[in-house]
């Protein structure tokens, strides 16, 4: 399958004002020509096929944003190359913007005071779309959502939740080759997430467009993406399948103990006897994430066994949730 | 993809302007309280004009019936700033949010497509009662009427609309490089009050800075004069609708280079 997106070793930096404090710095700044230049995508590359879908993750601040806004041509990279649907974004913005769709989970796009459908007829003419395409495209959320409830509202009288769905919608109107998806889930109720995420798939499904998801919600990872890709502070930190990732740190799974006693107290006492695990307490469990290279959980657990009386235990394998957490926290080694 | 013609753009503005007038009509009360209000905005700027000229019987030689042209030439060639422009008011705090971000998504022109969400239907009685005032003034000066007088008259009402757009464009794309715009904005729009007085009446060196800097100038009184006075008729007043080409060109740009330099707030 060809490369519908080829980014090679971009780097992007801004220039930031280096701000003083207080008035008298706020003044001293207007007349100030003390830059510091900030990396804020630091030479990424990855290529990216025609219906993939890809979770596109990173701490807040890590650069995501940035990336997203050279992909779809608002901002241009200070060094490297970009090709989006085989054209440069920053140097064809109009003609870039009518083969993607972008979502901000927080952002409506659509006219506010408009109907959705009246929003759809607008959408239909700048995209050219043509009729038939139009009407293929209704039957096809017609047999996804419940477009009755949603056609004939004005935006601004939806709930979050309806707003989203729309938003989702009017971005695949036009039948764009990618959707950017910036946290669609965000602030939404659990079926509400549940709904976005079958429609996201079957629209993936259906039209072969390709997905670029930022999100915080692993839940939507674990539902949607086959491949993730990772960055923190600009630079990439993981490019793989989503099975791998979970294999990347060795095999990590977390025994969780009840004990008779001071909880703190003990989780603070198997921190100190296991100082390669991590160990979290809350009111009703100690949990120790296990690293089976170092120990084996049933060695742990005999360990364990043989200074508290455990009253109670569970074992979990490892969610994709930890092992971002620990991405973004320890980084990869 | 080819490039989209002007029938396209006019096209996609009557559709967003339907479905915008159907939209606002569905809040009668903000609407005709609306309506209410721009009415009475319009009586009292005229009450106060008349007061003046019950004062004074004439303003540096511009008799009742000719200042009274000059204010509803001003009236009309400030409705198109106000009714497809309005937008511009909301730029800074677009700006400010990040907001401004979502216009930068659409496979069409972005200056077009900002503005085209906004259409302030306010805008069309300070047409009419314009239009009416002209047409009073007009007569009571006995013009006379001519094809070629009107041809001029709405020749000069155009390049006089397109100078206070373009005004108002330039103030607002200040915005994409400072915070508070508003001042800008705010400044140049309690200057376009002085439009509606002859130039003359100010000292040489606001008649320098209201014709070349902040041409509020080429409002009312420079296209005014074409049909006022056609004896003495400045070149400047000739050369008024090129220079409204020439100076919206220049405000379109400067508004796009700022949009396009802009790159959002984090999100």
């Amino acid at each position: 399958m060809a490369n519908i997106i080829e980014i090679k070793n971009i780097t992007k930096e801004f220039k930031v004002l280096n701000r003083r404090e207080g008035l008298m710095g706020s003044i001293k700044d207007l007349f100030s020509g003390n830059y510091t230049t900030v990396r804020a995508v630091d030479n990424i590359s990855m290529n990216i096929e025609q219906g993939e879908i890809v979770g596109y993750l990173g701490p807040n601040g890590a650069g995501k944003s940035t990336t997203i806004k050279m992909m779809t041509g608002i901002l241009e990279p200070t060094s490297g190359e970009i090709l989006v649907n085989g054209s440069i974004p920053y140097r064809n913005r109009t003609r870039n913007a009518g083969e993607i769709g972008v979502v901000f989970g927080q952002r409506s796009q659509l006219w506010w005071a408009l109907p959705l459908v009246e929003s759809f007829k607008l959408l239909k003419e700048i995209y050219e779309v043509s009729d038939a395409d139009y009407e293929e495209m209704l039957a096809l959320y017609r047999s996804l959502v419940d477009m009755d409830a949603l056609l004939h509202k004005p935006v601004r009288q939806m709930s979050l939740g309806q707003r989203t769905l729309s938003d989702i919608l009017a971005a695949f109107l036009h039948n764009p080759k990618i959707v950017f998806l910036d946290e669609p889930t965000i602030g939404l109720d659990v079926s509400m997430k549940a709904k976005i995420r079958t429609l996201i798939q079957a629209l993936n499904k259906k039209k072969n467009t390709t997905v670029i998801l930022t999100t915080h919600d692993m839940g939507d990872v674990d539902a949607l993406c086959q491949r993730i890709v990772i960055i923190d502070k600009g630079k990439m930190l993981y490019d793989n399948d989503i099975e791998h990732l979970k294999g990347f740190f060795g095999s990590y799974r977390t025994l969780k103990i009840r004990t008779d006693g001071d909880m703190a107290q003990i989780a603070e006492e198997i921190r100190h006897a296991l100082p390669w695990a991590s160990v979290a307490a809350d009111d009703h469990w100690i949990s120790v994430l296990v690293d089976e290279e170092k120990a084996t959980v049933m060695e742990v657990l005999a360990k364990l066994q043989q200074a508290y009386t455990i009253r109670d235990m569970q074992l979990e394998e490892i969610s994709t949730e930890e092992v971002i957490k620990k991405i973004y926290e320890e980084g990869v080694q | 993809m080819k490039r989209k013609t002007p029938g396209f753009y006019l096209r996609i503005y009557a559709k967003i302007l339907a479905q915008d007038l159907k939209s606002k009509m569905s809040y009668r009360a903000d609407f005709i309280i609306s309506t209410i209000g721009m009415i009475c905005t319009n009586i009292a700027g005229f009450i106060s004009f008349w007061i003046l000229f019950r004062n004074f019987p004439s303003v540096a030689g511009w008799n009742y019936y000719e200042m009274l042209f000059l204010y509803g030439f001003s009236l009309v060639s400030l409705t198109p700033v106000q009714c497809f422009f309005d937008n511009n008011w909301s730029l800074r705090s677009y700006v400010y949010s990040g907001d401004f971000i979502k216009y930068c998504f659409r496979p069409i022109n972005l200056f077009f497509y900002y503005q085209s969400e906004v259409f302030d239907i306010k805008g069309l009685g300070q047409f009419a009662f314009g239009i009416g005032t002209i047409a009073y003034a007009w007569s009571k000066l006995g013009l006379g009427f001519t094809p070629l007088m009107l041809l001029k008259l709405m020749i000069f009402l155009f390049s006089a609309s397109l100078i206070m757009i373009a005004l108002q464009n330039a103030a607002a794309a200040t915005c994409f490089w400072i915070q508070n715009s508003f001042y800008v904005l705010d400044l140049v729009t309690r200057f376009k009050d002085y439009a509606k007085y002859p130039v003359t009446i100010f000292s040489p060196v606001f008649r320098f800075l209201f014709t070349f800097v902040m041409p509020i100038a080429f409002i009312a009184y420079y296209p005014s004069i074409v049909i006022l006075r056609p004896q003495e008729v400045p070149l400047l007043s000739w050369l008024s609708p090129v220079i409204a080409l020439v100076f919206f060109f220049c405000s379109y740009k400067f508004w796009m280079y700022g949009a396009t330099r802009y790159s959002g707030t984090g999100s």
